[in-house]
């Protein structure tokens, strides 16, 4: 549903509501401008990439000499991560594979990845956390009626891999993030951190925390600083198409497509498909298919049909599971739905301060130690249109 | 010919799902719910749910919870763990599940087993007996969750309890459980060449092959997977999973 | 009596709609009817006599001629009578139910997953594969008197008929609703009979 004024890039499809946006003389917005510089500096795709991409293989190797593994990948069941540690098997690297399980799993998530790592003969770490825990977290959330549903699961799992990392003296952690498939998020609306975590949970949960993995700032600081493990993002260095690696994924390894972005974890369909468009009129989508367009792998009118003419799947009865995990009754659910939204900084969070230790931040960034936009996002003050 | 069944074991604790070592600490599974999904996807032949610290904690069993599992399950289903009498074993029934597990409640009331066998037949008890080695030889009885020791020999009390009307014993080695080193096929045999009825073998598969050594030498019936199907290997991760059908079926020809 | 609550689920799943009823009277309502059973004879039959059920089922079944299913227990319901107890069944199906020997080296009652050759051909056992299997678990087996009526075999010791049909009246010995795809497959079947 365009409305004629409103401003769309005129290369991607991000339009004005998106956080922080500006758009040059032609129309084009910063984000692509983003996604132009990081392709640039990255050599994503080319032989420098992939020159570049080896000598870090090198490194991982020399390092994990002697010790059981030698890197740690993230999985999830989707395409990306799968793909991964299919790529560093290739490459001679010897992973493990580490997997946070928030208790909504769809089965074709926990048999994607028993099937990829079966074949692989990659071992798996996982952490579980107590459902009724994870349950109480997500509801805390929910009732404070703040947009990051997901953020307990995310940070769970960097504080995951991390500590499998630590366990097996692993220096090296890969993510399977990649900004060509999946876009730049915009900064400003979202944030998480542990200490928002924590803050929500205290004020609106009931349930101590007694096996959620919560990465505090210390945490963080031990993590890079005296453990000093790195995080790469393989997809960023080299030539790497979604729809091929599906197919390839299927067909290997018998792996099964979900149908959608993320929809291997209930949760996280919930948050997609309903909860940000329903409650924050936003529409996650334009993340993906931006990318795409931007990549030339979507023709922008393309785009635009689909994102603004079109609805994100909902899973049929997605809706009732989410309510009845989470011991809601229809009238609950939509008062809630219906209450004014809230955002990260009205709660307390360790924003501040690393704002304050950009310079500490900058090294780590430098030294591979935090990723590039993990440094944009939290150590410099955000632009926050409060509408 | 009959198949020898083979039953993924889920430990519950109130309403998580729980894998013990050897009747001690614990790791955290996952959801009882989402975990039957899979399980049926992967067509299992039967699941089992064992809330094993209900009678210690003095917990009656979780009938919404049970409920909800029932609605999930297209395969036979059997639940055991602090169930008492006669009325909750029935309700438990009712919900969908085709029988009822009781071990402590079977000691301290052995008409007990009599009492729900004739309401709803006897292939819907089955009498779980934990054994452990003796320092001194030979196999004890405990009950309570492995906490109490009791004077009963396993293979006597055994045949007491088909006696009273059981349709199925489930032998569970505590020696053996959370080890993956195999099952105590010694008291399986023993237990199983005593009775006439079905006897499940539980406590201590690691691999495959346990599989065909608990039915061809413990002479076991069927075959309780704990560790096995929750973990990707033994050391490693949560992963639920169930072993190939085809490569089963060659341990057990 | 039974696990009710499992049929209606797997209907549902399958996109069936059903009802579970203790009343005659709602009975009379149905286009099909599903009879289950766990427990033993006497008692359903002496349930079935009390309730009022007996008239509505005969008039369904053999008047109106209503597709009738009975599982497990339900299906020995459908026969002469059972070893089990001294009660008639419901006599519909020329058949006996006989208690497994127990002297033949083979454990008592039935129970496991085991497989079902198709004897006449029946629409209830459309595009059921070569060696399904089915669960079983049950002490007494069903003997008919006419081949015709059988159209399931399995063998356990001895062969018996694990599927009986005489016209709208159809039996399983085995549990469809806990017998996963196949067992999906069976009820489908049954529900989209004309």
């Amino acid at each position: 549903m365009i409305s004629n004024d409103m401003k769309i890039c005129s290369r991607c499809i991000y339009d004005e509501r998106t956080p922080a946006i500006t758009f040059d003389e032609e129309g084009v917005c910063n984000y692509c401008k983003t996604f132009d510089s990081l392709l640039e500096e990255y050599q994503t795709g080319k032989p420098e990439g992939e020159k570049r991409m080896n000598e870090i293989i090198e490194e991982i190797k020399k390092n994990g000499k002697g010790k059981k593994y030698d890197c740690v990948i993230g999985v999830s069941g989707g395409t990306d991560s799968s793909f991964m540690v299919y790529w560093a098997v290739q490459k001679g690297l010897r992973p493990l594979a580490v997997h946070y399980d928030n208790t909504w799993n769809t089965s074709i998530a926990t048999e994607n990845i028993r099937k990829v790592l079966g074949k692989l003969k990659v071992d798996l770490y996982t952490h579980v956390c107590d459902n009724k825990e994870a349950d109480d977290i997500f509801k805390a959330f929910f009732v404070a009626g703040v947009p990051e549903i997901e953020a307990s699961t995310d940070l769970a799992l960097a504080e995951t891999m991390y500590r499998a990392a630590a366990k097996y003296k692993v220096k090296y952690v890969l993510e399977g993030h990649s900004f060509i498939a999946e876009g730049i998020t915009p900064l400003g609306k979202n944030y998480f951190d542990g200490k928002y975590i924590k803050n929500i949970h205290k004020k609106y949960g009931k349930l101590p925390l007694k096996t959620y993995p919560l990465m505090t700032f210390r945490n963080l600081i031990k993590w890079t600083t005296i453990y000093r493990i790195k995080k790469i993002r393989p997809l960023w260095y080299i030539e790497y198409n979604k729809e091929d690696a599906r197919v390839f994924l299927e067909n290997m390894f018998g792996w099964q497509y979900y149908g959608g972005h993320h929809l291997e974890n209930r949760m996280t369909s919930f948050f997609q498909s309903i909860y940000c468009p329903d409650k924050f009129n936003i529409d996650y989508r334009n993340n993906s298919l931006s990318a795409l367009v931007r990549a030339g792998k979507m023709k922008r009118e393309q785009a635009i049909y689909e994102y603004y003419e079109t609805s994100p799947y909902i899973e049929p009865e997605l809706l009732n599971y989410f309510k009845k995990r989470l011991v809601l009754s229809d009238e609950e659910y939509n008062t809630i739905m219906k209450s004014p939204p809230r955002y990260w900084y009205e709660f307390p969070t360790y924003k501040k301060r690393f704002e304050r230790l950009r310079p500490l931040f900058y090294l780590l960034m430098k030294a591979n130690l935090i990723p590039r936009s993990f440094y944009m996002k939290y150590c410099f003050p955000t632009q926050i249109n409060k509408n | 010919m009959l198949k020898v069944r083979i039953i993924p074991c889920l430990q519950l604790i109130d309403q998580s799902l729980v894998k013990t070592v050897q009747f001690g600490k614990y790791s955290y599974i996952g959801d009882p719910i989402n975990t039957v999904r899979i399980f049926n996807e992967l067509e299992v032949d039967e699941l089992c749910f064992l809330d094993i610290r209900a009678t210690v904690q003095k917990r009656t069993p979780n009938l919404k919870i049970l409920s909800e599992i029932a609605d999930e399950c297209f395969m036979p289903l059997s639940y055991g763990g602090g169930v008492k009498d006669a009325e909750t074993a029935k309700k438990i029934l009712s919900i969908g599940f085709e029988k009822i597990i009781i071990n402590t409640a079977a000691i301290e009331n052995p008409a007990l087993i009599m009492e729900i066998a004739k309401h709803s037949g006897n292939q819907s008890v089955i009498v779980s007996i934990d054994v452990k080695r003796s320092i001194w030889g030979g196999y004890v009885v405990y009950s309570n969750d492995g906490t109490m020791k009791t004077k009963l020999n396993p293979i006597e009390w055994a045949r007491k309890v088909e006696e009273y009307g059981a349709g199925e014993l489930l032998i569970t080695s505590m020696d053996q459980d959370g080890t993956w080193k195999g099952f105590d096929n010694e008291i399986i045999r023993n237990i199983s060449e005593a009775v006439s009825i079905p006897v499940i073998a539980n406590g201590g598969a690691g691999a495959i092959s346990d599989i065909g050594k608990a039915a061809n030498i413990g002479k076991a019936s069927a075959v309780a997977l704990g560790s096995m199907v929750v973990f990707q290997k033994k050391g490693m991760g949560v992963l639920v999973n169930f072993p190939d059908k085809n490569e089963v079926e060659k341990e057990l020809i | 009596m039974g696990n009710l609550g499992s049929v209606k689920n797997m209907l549902k799943y399958i996109g069936a709609e059903s009802t579970i009823t203790a009343n005659p009277v709602e009975l009379r309502e149905a286009q099909k009817i599903i009879l289950p059973g766990v427990g033993s004879f006497d008692q359903a039959m002496k349930r079935i006599e009390e309730s009022g059920f007996r008239e509505v089922l005969d008039a369904k079944a053999l008047t109106e001629k209503v597709p009738v299913l009975g599982i497990c227990l339900g299906m020995q319901l459908l026969t002469y009578g059972s070893e089990e107890g001294v009660i008639l069944g419901l006599g519909w199906i020329p058949a006996r139910a006989i208690h497994f020997p127990s002297d033949n080296g083979l454990k008592v009652p039935h129970m496991g997953w085991n497989i079902v050759t198709p004897s006449t051909p029946s629409p209830l056992c459309e595009k059921l594969p070569g060696e399904s299997r089915f669960y079983f678990v049950h002490s007494y087996y069903v003997k008919v008197e006419n081949e015709s009526c059988s159209i399931l075999k399995t063998n356990y010791g001895l062969n018996f008929d694990s599927a009986i049909q005489k016209g709208n009246i159809f039996g399983v010995q085995f549990h469809p609703e806990k017998s996963h795809k196949l067992g999906m497959q069976l009820l489908r079947n049954f529900a989209y009979l004309q």
